[in-house]
């Protein structure tokens, strides 16, 4: 299996190398791609033809969007694994068209409006019997609520000294690969552990909040007043990505979540973040009050289903303190053997979490023998990463980002929470990442590897390790196209990544921006 | 006759212009037209505006710099002539905004630009002067803050360059941080590698910040006259360019000089004469650095650069560099001069780049806008203070700008402006042709 997998490895380093018109070719192949090239040097027909006419007769609007396509199939196809049906090739076929306006009022005055509209192919285009979360939710193949097409709506009005911005927006706070301190707005997780960072910006869910700023010359301070509430949205039962280790019912009666509500004033989040420049130093420091985008199963007694004792459970979601910091700084490093000078910069986030609330499995059990106990456990939680970015020769860069996800007095019998160890007291995932563009392609080819090993403990040790090749492909100034190879390997089927062992996937996306 | 004064009647007489080079082409230089003299063959004017000597005495204060101090009184020697070029970095050393419109185009036609809206605010003193003395080594002497608005994909990214003034000591050359709307957030980055070209783009990061004088030793070649640096393809006629106070104005790319229109220095025959000067690069200032010498064209009154190429350790030609310049501000008199358009060939790669300038517009930026604008945390505001526009990015590839004259036959015993055959066949094709050629075969390859 393993073999296999190299061999697609290999594979799709030749299928690209042969595809794309680089170096070595013959004269005629040589036109053809020259012609080809100075074709795409001037696509553009959005732009040319909606953009352009619509500035040129409203000055003060401006429009830009792009269509995308996202698809990834998966190698192999697997039969039963856990409890899935994996009788489906794509995991997505994912078409997402975005257009944003900015109207110019007056100096310092302006109105944003981004509109999403989004069509995932996996449930119409294979024939499936694992895939039927569209059944359960038609979000999950479209966007037809006018809460997920318009995205973002807010008007901004900017003086010297502060900011306010008050409408439908996302916040995203923090400079690491990964979440630490990026807590404001809550996420569609749709694509598990395969959601990258570079897909935040269209994955977060925007929130309606007022969000002021005020400068001091090197220091600012944010405040953010939320008004709204989002929930995570997690992958589906009879989604590509829903996870096999999951039982798609349960018997225990689960009543209907209940989510804090914008009209409730005492629902309502409040976040705050100061930062501060000196020099080769910036750090910062934020604290927010705010829920858990993550319901909780609460226990609120038993009942009897089918002649079965079951638990009455009612999801809620939790109040929470988070509290983090932020620092970054550069410099560079002389005398290194070889290359004599290595630009690099240090980031380092923390956030402490108090008050998560854990499913505790051994409560469960004793209220369903009884005993009068919610099934949770309250505890703290620590997530933090340092990540050491070094400029190399070749417009090389590497980036080594060790990242910790602690739950303090962690016991064996406690579920996942915000923030904490996975499965687990601690979580620790060693992450590297390498990219360098292809001088032979005046760059543009690059390369991206990312490396996400998972080591906890101290119970489960090795979880298993995903790699990510990416390899993007500039074919004019506007259109853009990439090959990714997603591979999960090792760990046990009850692993974060062990689980998607058999999730093994390449991927393309084009897009094309105006 | 050499290319460059071959070509000069061309541009301005486009109805003759098939003829000429059709009989000019691959033509060797006639001895009489030579436009270029060794150090030997300076005449006597230039011999009282020239100081031979290679060491003079260093500042009490600054020890790698002279102690005569600076702008100097004529005659200058070659490390002073140096000096003065330092005046004149990519990014001007004074106070304003600008649109920098900038790209690339391969041998097989593919293009790649971008542009941005800049604003800069120097520290000290406008002008080299104030980066000598007014900065002690390690601290920041100007702030660079950049808007994308080109290409779609990049619109709303920013960048922001904060520059150290540097010695042997402190080496760090900047401060760079980046705002990136798909992320949304400002993240601090690695300064770039000084030698090293950006990606998609042939300008390496000391073409962008400027080399310090004092990492170089500087030696007199001789003089020229240039008669062309930036060259516009036939398939480009007019440039629309974008003035403070007058807007978009059309312009014949035939029609715009070396050193603007004011320049009060053009020979009768439109020449701009030149120092050559050859600056090596110091190892202990320079350790490891891809470029072993550079050849300076500095226009005779000003010391502008109007010409440079670069050579690696072993002796290739690496790029070849030409602006069009314009006094852009007055009041600094012959220092007032910037960069309006530059282009950088890149020979290893032959990627053919250029910088605009446009909508270059002096500022005087006050106190609380400098705390405010120049700042990491500025970026997250995504906020355009003052939009400049151009209608100066190129449509198409086939009206890019062409390679800059490639004048094989001036200063043999210093240049070797040797090209790999297929690069000499684009260069021949282009030469013919007055606009770059793309199909020659071979695809985008350097070979």
């Amino acid at each position: 299996m393993k073999r296999t997998i190299w061999r697609c490895r290999a594979c799709l380093l030749l299928a690209l190398g042969a595809g794309l018109p680089v170096t070595g070719l013959g004269t005629e192949l040589g036109n053809w791609a020259s012609k080809f090239d100075r074709a795409m040097a001037g696509f553009n027909p959005v732009g040319k033809h909606l953009r352009q006419p619509l500035e040129r007769a409203v000055p003060n609007l401006s429009v830009r969007g792009f269509y995308r396509n996202w698809s990834d199939f998966l190698l192999s196809e697997s039969g039963t694994v856990g409890f899935r049906d994996q009788d489906y090739r794509f995991l997505q076929l994912q078409n997402l068209f975005e257009l944003q306006a900015n109207y110019h009022f007056a100096p310092g005055l302006d109105l944003r409006g981004v509109a999403h509209a989004m069509y995932d192919g996996v449930y119409d285009w294979q024939d499936s019997r694992g895939l039927f979360a569209d059944r359960l939710d038609s979000e999950a193949k479209y966007y037809n609520t006018s809460e997920r097409v318009l995205r973002e709506l807010y008007l901004s009005w900017r003086r010297p000294g502060f900011d306010l911005m008050v409408g439908k927006q996302q916040v995203a706070w923090g400079k690491m690969d990964g979440q630490f301190i990026d807590i404001v707005n809550s996420m569609d997780r749709r694509e598990a552990v395969q959601l990258e960072t570079e897909d935040f910006t269209w994955r977060r869910l925007p929130t309606w909040m007022a969000n002021a700023t005020f400068h001091f010359g090197e220091t600012s301070l944010q405040l953010l007043y939320i008004f709204d509430f989002e929930h995570d949205r997690q992958a589906l039962p009879g989604s590509p990505w829903a996870s096999p280790q999951l039982p798609p019912t349960s018997n225990d009666l689960v009543l209907p979540t209940r989510r804090p509500r914008a009209g409730d004033f005492g629902d309502h989040q409040y976040g705050l973040r100061v930062d501060r420049s000196a020099g080769a130093l910036t750090y910062g420091f934020v604290y927010m009050y705010a829920w858990d985008k993550n319901p909780v199963d609460r226990v609120l007694g038993t009942a009897t289903n089918a002649g079965q004792t079951v638990l009455r459970i009612a999801p809620r979601h939790e109040r929470l303190h988070h509290a983090g910091i932020t620092a970054d700084y550069a410099l560079t490093v002389q005398n290194v053997p070889v290359i004599e000078s290595l630009p690099t910069v240090l980031r380092f986030e923390a956030l402490y979490t108090n008050g998560v609330r854990f499913a505790d499995f051994r409560k469960r059990a004793d209220a369903l023998a009884g005993r009068n106990t919610d099934g949770t456990s309250k505890r703290d939680t620590l997530r933090a990463a340092i990540a050491l970015e070094f400029a190399l020769p070749g417009r090389s860069t590497l980036i080594l980002q060790p990242s910790w996800y602690q739950t303090i007095n962690h016991e064996e019998e406690l579920g996942f929470g915000f923030g904490g160890g996975i499965g687990d007291e601690w979580s620790f995932f060693p992450v590297l990442f390498f990219s360098r563009p292809f001088g032979f392609t005046r760059d543009r080819l690059s390369l991206e590897f990312t490396a996400f090993p998972l080591i906890s403990g101290p119970d489960a040790g090795w979880s298993g390790i995903k790699t990510k090749l990416r390899l993007i492909y500039k074919f004019s100034q506007f259109v853009r196209g990439q090959l990714v190879y997603n591979g999960y390997d090792s760990g046990s089927p009850s692993d974060f990544y062990g689980q998607y062992d058999k999730w093994d996937n390449i991927g393309w996306e084009l897009s094309y921006e105006f | 006759m050499s290319f460059d004064l071959r070509l000069r009647p061309i541009i301005r007489w486009p109805a003759t212009s098939l003829l000429v080079l059709v009989i000019c082409a691959g033509a060797p230089a006639a001895a009489e037209d030579r436009t270029w003299r060794t150090v030997d063959e300076l005449d006597e004017e230039e011999r009282a505006l020239y100081d031979p000597a290679r060491t003079t005495p260093r500042d009490s204060a600054i020890p790698y710099i002279p102690a005569e101090p600076y702008p100097f009184e004529p005659p200058y020697t070659a490390e002073e002539m140096g000096y003065r070029s330092a005046e004149f970095v990519h990014i001007s050393r004074w106070d304003y905004a600008l649109v920098d419109v900038f790209g690339v185009v391969t041998s097989s036609g593919y293009i790649n630009q971008g542009a941005t809206v800049g604003y800069i605010a120097t520290g000290g003193r406008d002008g080299f002067k104030g980066y000598l003395h007014d900065k002690k080594a390690g601290e920041i002497y100007t702030r660079w803050l950049m808007h994308d608005t080109f290409p779609p994909e990049n619109e709303g990214a920013q960048q922001l360059w904060l520059p150290y003034r540097t010695d042997d000591e402190f080496r760090t050359k900047m401060d760079f941080f980046i705002y990136s709307p798909q992320l949304r957030r400002v993240r601090r980055q690695p300064e770039p590698r000084r030698d090293q070209r950006f990606p998609d783009n042939s300008q390496t990061f000391d073409d962008v910040i400027g080399r310090d004088p004092w990492e170089f030793d500087w030696e007199l070649i001789g003089t020229d006259v240039i008669y062309e640096t930036m060259r516009f393809p036939v398939t480009r006629p007019k440039i629309t360019l974008n003035f403070p106070g007058k807007g978009f104005v059309e312009r014949d790319t035939s029609s715009l000089r070396p050193m603007g229109d004011e320049f009060p220095h053009y020979g009768p025959d439109g020449g701009v004469e030149c120092w050559v000067v050859k600056a090596t690069a110091k190892p202990e200032w320079l350790p490891g650095y891809a470029e072993k010498y550079l050849v300076l064209w500095l226009e005779k009154n000003t010391f502008y650069p109007l010409r440079q190429e670069k050579y690696g350790h072993d002796d290739r030609l690496m790029m070849i560099e030409t602006r069009l310049a314009e006094k852009q501000n007055p009041a600094l008199g012959e220092f007032g001069y910037a960069a309006m358009m530059t282009t950088y060939w890149n020979v290893d790669f032959d990627l053919i780049g250029y910088s605009n300038h446009d909508a270059h517009t002096l500022r005087e930026w006050t106190e609380e806008q400098k705390d405010m604008i120049f700042t990491a945390e500025f970026m997250r505001r995504q906020w355009q203070i003052e939009p400049l526009k151009t209608q100066a990015i190129i449509d198409s590839p086939d009206q890019f700008f062409l390679r800059p004259h490639l004048s094989p036959d001036k200063f043999p015993a210093v240049r070797n402006p040797r090209l790999k055959p297929v690069v000499e066949a684009r260069y021949r094709a282009q030469e013919a042709a007055g606009k770059l050629i793309f199909e020659t075969g071979g695809g985008d390859a350097a070979d």
